[in-house]
């Protein structure tokens, strides 16, 4: 019975407890929403990381990662590969040489990490040939002698289009300088603009010709796994197995991913408790309100023998069961915009530059997991409960007599 | 047997800079079966006393004894639950639970003292029929005229099995029709159910329907006459 007074009591004042649904509706559809899109652009941003760029682990010569000494690399690379493949988790493995470099044309000479890449194996590991489309050539598909893909961006940068030509020069394997023409056969584009233009990919065949590197020596190799939250885990599998080599996650390799998978739920965290402290403060003036005009009323219950205990609970059920429409209302429309929008994708081609400059998509596409949703709502009864003890104590106070001599 | 036992009750507010003897030593005895009628000027202390009665307002001294208990020395809570299992309440403004329909409202009462649910549900349709409300079991107040609405709050006033029951200006607010109604229906308690019943008032009609008349004046009883 009194679940039944507190949830009719709700619609005594339709109005009012529009207008506080409607805010709690609101602000949650805002604080989800926000958190979504911010959740959104950083896991795509992860998931770009991944894709195009530092798979899940790598593994290089502990000397490698000081300045791409081009002489510290992995020896037996097929055999290791073979292990590394038949570890539970690990979905896909490639090989990799990397070094670094000067592209040039006629006009201009740029730095780049060259990328020497096993072209099957790497379309295991990375996506980044599917950021080429039909007209920006193909990622390794065609029969030229030396081909080389690079970004868009890095094209501009050289002012050459597919099937220009560009020149490579870097120190081979004896410390020697030397170079290579390279005939652009695809130009790739992903969020991240200021990676695309320090990366160019060739075949590692045609690279470890020039560079004179001994077969079975890679520089890095690239391993992606089904959950990218094992690959600590993995990593220290893979370092009992070949101590002699550096195994790192992503959240080692890149700890800017790291922080920001970290920090989305912390400011999420954050985001909402601002809204629903103040949408607390709201439902306590409201509820307060509610007070003030049932005061007769309330009298009227403990004369006739509604204890304090039970008085206390019909005001927070009526509190809480308010908190939760307007959550529910809130959670079903943050639910169908953040799955339209998921789908859709947000555009801001407007600030594409920008976005791009930093390694963020300018289309985002706003995700919430489910277990937020189970963690907003556990909050929002929270925060009904605890907006409900200041109104319920003052109409504990409440004297009887008193109180039934209101008008 | 008396039900209850008033010894030189007081009751003085402090609120103004001057003391208002609202109360002042009033000394009562009420038998089992009475069908009592507090009667006076305004402002001559019926409410205050009626409030000390039912255990809503503590006396500055003197005491209240029902049944053997002397309420003024019961604690907050437990003071409520003598109140539940022990006292009836009718108000002049009905003060019936508005998102309640009558049955609920009467059967709200049983809940609180968790009887069995079939035990409730028959008591409630009796008491609903007993004051001629068997068809409007289903209506909430604001569907029920002034009469009806009393008619519930006499409804659950009884549902408790009360030792008695306080009313206080129970017709105020009922025009001719609704408060004769409702006198018969208290009276016909009174005489087949032997239920107590104090009211205060002012209205002819219900003095004219007390077997026993108190008067009060400046919080003093001036006369208590027996009608027979």
């Amino acid at each position: 019975m009194l679940f039944k007074i507190a949830w009719r009591n709700i619609w005594r004042s339709k109005l009012r407890s529009i207008v506080v649904i409607f805010a709690i509706a609101s602000g949650l559809v805002g604080g989800l929403g926000a958190s979504a899109w911010m959740n959104g652009m950083a896991k795509q941003r992860v998931k770009n990381s991944f894709d195009y760029q530092i798979s899940n682990i790598q593994l290089h010569n502990p000397n490698f990662a000081i300045n791409l000494d081009v002489r510290k690399t992995i020896d037996s690379v097929s055999q290791k590969i073979s292990e590394i493949k038949k570890i539970d988790g690990v979905k896909a493995v490639t090989e990799r040489l990397k070094i670094s470099g000067m592209a040039s044309t006629a006009n201009k000479n740029y730095g780049v990490t060259i990328i020497g890449v096993n072209p099957k194996n790497e379309k295991e590991v990375f996506s980044l040939y599917k950021t080429i489309d039909s007209v920006s050539g193909n990622y390794f598909d065609s029969q030229f002698k030396n081909e080389i893909v690079i970004s868009k961006a890095l094209a501009k940068k050289l002012k050459v289009k597919l099937h220009s030509k560009i020149i490579l020069t870097f120190q081979d394997f004896n410390g020697e300088l030397t170079g290579s023409a390279y005939k652009i056969i695809g130009l790739f584009k992903t969020s991240d603009s200021n990676w695309d233009k320090t990366n160019v990919f060739v075949k590692n065949a045609n690279l470890r010709k020039v560079l004179n590197i001994p077969i079975n020596k890679y520089h890095e190799i690239d391993i992606t796994l089904n959950d990218y939250e094992q690959a600590p885990v993995i990593s220290k599998l893979i370092i009992q197995k070949f101590p002699k080599i550096l195994s790192e996650d992503w959240a080692k390799i890149d700890p800017y991913n790291s922080l920001l998978n970290d920090f989305m739920g912390v400011m999420m965290g954050v985001f909402m408790l601002i809204i629903l402290g103040a949408l607390g403060f709201g439902i306590v003036n409201t509820m307060l309100m509610v007070i003030l005009e049932r005061t007769k009323e309330l009298g009227m219950l403990m004369a006739i023998g509604l204890n304090k205990r039970k008085l206390f609970i019909v005001i927070m059920l009526e509190t809480t069961m308010l908190s939760l429409v307007g959550a529910f209302i809130g959670e079903i429309i943050s639910m169908f915009l953040i799955r339209y929008f998921g789908i859709e994708g947000i555009d801001l081609s407007a600030m594409q530059q920008g976005l791009e400059s930093v390694g963020y998509s300018a289309i985002t596409y706003p995700s919430l997991e489910f277990i937020r949703y189970v963690q907003i709502t556990i909050m929002v009864i929270v925060t009904g409960i605890v907006a409900s003890i200041y109104p319920a104590l003052k109409a504990l106070k409440l004297n009887p007599a008193e109180a039934l001599r209101t008008v | 047997m008396s039900v209850i036992k008033i010894d030189n009750l007081t009751k003085t507010y402090n609120e103004t800079q001057v003391p208002v003897h609202a109360v002042n030593g009033i000394s009562l005895t009420i038998e089992k079966g009475e069908f009592t009628a507090i009667v006076g000027p305004s402002g001559c202390g019926k409410t205050t006393l009626m409030n000390m009665i039912g255990g809503l307002e503590i006396p500055t001294s003197g005491n209240v004894v029902i049944n053997g208990i002397e309420i003024s020395k019961l604690k907050s809570n437990e003071l409520i639950n003598f109140r539940l299992n022990n006292i009836g309440f009718i108000f002049q403004s009905y003060n019936l639970i508005p998102v309640l329909t009558s049955k609920e409202n009467v059967s709200f009462i049983m809940q609180l003292q968790n009887r069995p649910k079939d035990e409730i549900e028959k008591r409630t349709i009796q008491l609903l029929q007993s004051v001629g409300l068997g068809d409007k079991i289903d209506s909430k107040p604001n569907q029920m005229s002034g009469g009806e609405q009393q008619r519930v709050a006499v409804a659950r006033a009884l549902a408790s099995k009360p030792k008695f029951v306080l009313a206080d200006e129970p017709t105020a607010n009922l025009d001719s029709k609704a408060t004769t109604q409702l006198l018969n229906i208290m009276k016909k308690l009174n005489e087949e159910e032997h239920i107590t019943f104090i009211f205060t008032t002012h209205d002819k009609r219900v003095v004219d329907k007390a077997r026993r008349i108190i008067t009060l004046e400046d919080g003093k009883v001036i006369s208590d006459k027996e009608i027979s």
